[in-house]
């Protein structure tokens, strides 16, 4: 540890190139955690779904809807606790452009069932109360900019919900709590929506909170069974895998942002694999006096490599830190594309820990080549 | 400056290791720039390639896409009369009724269900949209329950074979044809006849008509004749338009994504490029003195630091462009924002990507060069000849 002033002083050496590297691993570590904290994102949805609650859509696709009168029948079926349902409307508000999911839901069965959507009391109280309330994500409120007591009017976006606007009043504003539900959505009353609808009784999908979470599969083939052969049958499945489909409609996310993020690990690589070898090669004669003096060849490697380490994990706590600050669903738009995302401490920890292999990556090869410098052949070269 | 230049591009060579090295780190950023970029092209190319030039479709008024629109039974007779619509010998007009229901099906990858569009189609699709070639098995008879299946759709979904019985919308139906379209989204489809749809996914209308015009201009007239009509509340447009503007929302999402990526990253290598011509500056100080002393101007100077970080950085996006061409044509799969439904599409890498590619590099070395180049020209001439 002795040498550590040694590594300082030999990285204060070109400063303009020191800070040069430290940026560039800054950049890359930054890339990396904002990628990798998009991914946990689309798949923390999925991990964070409810054991117990399970969903039951039409067999043939989601767009398709089921009668009403399924809700009665999940209802009386033996290990069943609560069930609730809720139909895309697909409203537009203003422009197509200010895209976000607005669903009709029965509003008791529905919040009493997604404690994840947390709205003041009073505000709830409002919100049952009022057939053309609705309550609105803090999220979704501040990107219109919207207050409890507004009137927002949705066009309907699918043909049987007819063609006059409708009306609404916002009675309160929700926070999520968990990630199952996302701060960007609008929920209203099923019963306003469906009163107006040219086909009534429609839904299109149901919410079964089931007593046993360990059965929840045998739950699922259960209430398939009971509509099997009726004009409307369904496909249930959990929460988690439900929501992992909507992953899964991107196409390979996963390897598409893990190949980019492989790319800037890579490209980091270089420059600062590169740097390293500079500066060694700047050092030739220096190094050689150095051994000459008496120290280890594993003296020399140390004080290399651990050049590089340095450097590169200041510029990964460096990168860390600027994503932390940029990289939240509050500073990004996406539109409600890409559900909430924020760098959390896995990231952070993961992208330095990153650095530190691309520092030691970066300073194997520059290390050996000092470590294994002939003395003599070092000291007659000149410059 | 043709020599100074040379001599700076013969330098290069005598730093080969470092010069790589920066080279690769540029290869890396437009190998990313290109790649993303090649989704972006592809899915647009796809999509955009489902719209013929004398096509239109007709959608409700307001509809953003077919999946929204409704268009009446009573409606057809009337679009159909319409004297821009094209007719075959025997005087049929060349408009086909559609309907566009989405199904579940597993993909072959993975095994996870995917949304598949099925498009119910009137009997003169086949002459409407004169791309479609059957490649295997024959067309679907009308009034009977075959569909046939698109290219693109047999290889990405299970059990999408010519002679297997797939069921949807509570009945099942019989594969008896595999078609390809030129690429279009429409391979990623499955086609039956619209007439038998409509009772199977419980519709009573169709949601668009696409309609072979006799003439490309004969758009506006159309248009004008179809919005004078007080019975319809329809829409048309160029299909070519409409199917340009679906692929808008997953192209722009592609595209902004790449570009923030690229640029970031592009900074990282820039201040490689730096480091390596500050070095490169450094190292031959006492050349550029000598240089300096024999009369070369500082303009010069700055010039011949440029095109050598330029070089080096074009070399580099060449090697990029080398390793973003294998993803060329491979075919992938993506949703379609507009229709909620999956689209394959291949990569598609075009020579103006290329050139992109390549103009980028060029633009990465010479912003990383420029202040090494600066600092060059400006190192007095005796204390650089000085320096050993």
């Amino acid at each position: 540890m002795k040498f550590v002033a040694l590594v300082l002083k030999s990285a204060r050496r070109s400063k303009r190139r020191t800070a040069l590297t430290v940026l560039s691993v800054a950049i890359a570590v930054f890339l990396f955690s904002a990628l990798r904290a998009v991914l946990d994102g689309f798949n923390g949805a999925a991990a964070a779904s409810s054991a117990t609650r399970i969903m039951t859509i039409r067999s043939t696709s989601m767009i398709f809807n089921m009668p009403v009168s399924h809700g009665e029948t999940i209802r009386s079926m033996p290990g069943v606790r609560d069930v609730t349902w809720a139909n895309w409307f697909g409203g537009i508000y203003k422009d197509p452009k200010n895209f976000f999911a607005n669903i009709a839901v029965d509003p008791e069965s529905y919040l009493r069932m997604y404690p994840e959507i947390d709205v003041p009391p009073d505000e709830r109280r409002a919100f049952l109360e009022d057939r053309t309330g609705c309550i609105v994500g803090d999220g979704l409120a501040r990107r219109f900019g919207w207050t409890v007591g507004d009137r927002i009017v949705l066009q309907p976006g699918i043909p049987y919900y007819g063609r006059q606007d409708y009306p609404f009043t916002i009675r309160g504003i929700y926070r999520t709590r968990g990630h199952a539900v996302d701060n960007q959505t609008m929920f209203f009353h099923w019963k306003y929506v469906d009163e107006r609808s040219l086909v009534k009784g429609q839904v299109g999908w149901y919410v079964t909170l089931i007593a046993n979470p360990d059965q929840a599969a045998q739950m699922a083939r259960t209430i398939d069974q009971k509509f099997t052969n009726t004009p409307y049958e369904t496909k249930t499945d959990t929460e988690g895998a439900f929501l992992a489909q909507f992953t899964a409609m991107f196409g390979n996310l996963n390897l598409l942002l893990g190949s980019i993020a492989a790319a800037v690990v890579i490209t980091t690589l270089f420059v600062a694999g590169n740097t390293m070898a500079m500066s060694v090669r700047e050092r030739t004669t220096e190094i050689a006096v150095m051994r000459t003096l008496g120290f280890q060849r594993r003296t020399i490697f140390g004080i290399v490599a651990g050049e590089g380490l340095l450097m590169a994990v200041a510029g990964g706590l460096l990168g860390v830190a600027i994503a932390k600050v940029l990289v939240n669903g509050e500073n990004i738009n996406t539109g409600g594309f890409v559900p909430p995302f924020g760098v959390s401490g896995a990231n952070m920890a993961v992208g330095v820990v990153l650095s530190a292999f691309i520092g030691i990556a970066a300073g194997v090869i520059p290390a050996t080549m000092a470590s294994r410098l002939k003395i003599v052949d070092a000291l007659r070269r000149v410059a | 400056m043709g020599l100074i230049t040379s001599y700076n591009l013969r330098s290069m060579l005598v730093r080969r290791g470092t010069a790589a090295m920066t080279a690769m780190g540029i290869a890396m950023v437009v190998a990313v720039f290109v790649m993303t970029l090649a989704i972006a092209q592809g899915f647009r190319a796809t999509l955009v390639a489902s719209g013929a030039p004398d096509n239109a479709i007709v959608l409700r008024k307001g509809a953003t896409s077919e999946t929204v629109s409704a268009v009446l039974k009573p409606d057809l007779p009337i679009i159909e009369s319409l004297p821009q619509v094209a007719r075959d010998r025997s005087g049929h007009p060349l408009a086909s009724p559609e309907l566009v229901v989405i199904i579940s099906l597993p993909r072959q990858s993975d095994n996870r269900p995917a949304n598949v569009p099925v498009r119910g189609v009137g009997p003169r699709a086949f002459d409407v949209r004169d791309t479609i070639r059957i490649v295997e098995g024959r067309r679907f008879t009308p009034g009977l329950r075959e569909v046939i299946v698109g290219r693109l759709a047999t290889g990405r979904f299970q059990g999408l074979a010519v002679g297997r019985d797939i069921r949807f919308g509570s009945t099942s139906w019989k594969i008896v044809g595999v078609f390809a379209a030129g690429d279009a989204s429409f391979e990623s489809e499955v086609w039956g006849d619209v007439d038998l749809m409509m009772p199977a996914f419980q519709r009573g209308g169709y949601q668009s008509v696409t309609v072979k015009l006799t003439d490309p201009a004969a758009f506006d007239s159309f248009q004008a004749a179809l919005t004078a009509d007080p019975r319809l509340a329809l829409k048309p447009a160029r299909e070519r338009d409409y199917y340009a503007e679906q692929s808008q929302t997953m192209t722009t999402v592609i595209r902004v994504l790449g570009t923030f990526v690229t640029l970031i990253l592009s900074v990282g290598a820039m201040f490689g490029a730096m480091n390596t011509m500050y070095a490169a500056v450094a190292y031959r100080t006492r050349e550029i003195g000598t240089l300096r002393a024999l009369g070369f101007s500082r303009a010069a100077i700055v010039f011949a630091f440029l095109a050598e970080s330029t070089a080096l950085a074009l070399l580099g996006g060449v090697a990029g462009c080398l390793l973003a061409l294998p993803v060329h044509g491979l075919s992938t799969g993506t949703t379609n924002m507009a229709s909620f439904s999956e689209v394959a599409f291949k990569f598609r890498i075009t020579p103006g990507l290329l050139a992109a590619g390549l103009l980028f590099a060029g633009l990465m070395g010479a912003a990383g060069g420029l202040l090494p180049a600066l600092r060059a020209a400006r190192i007095p001439v005796a204390r650089a000849l000085r320096e050993i």
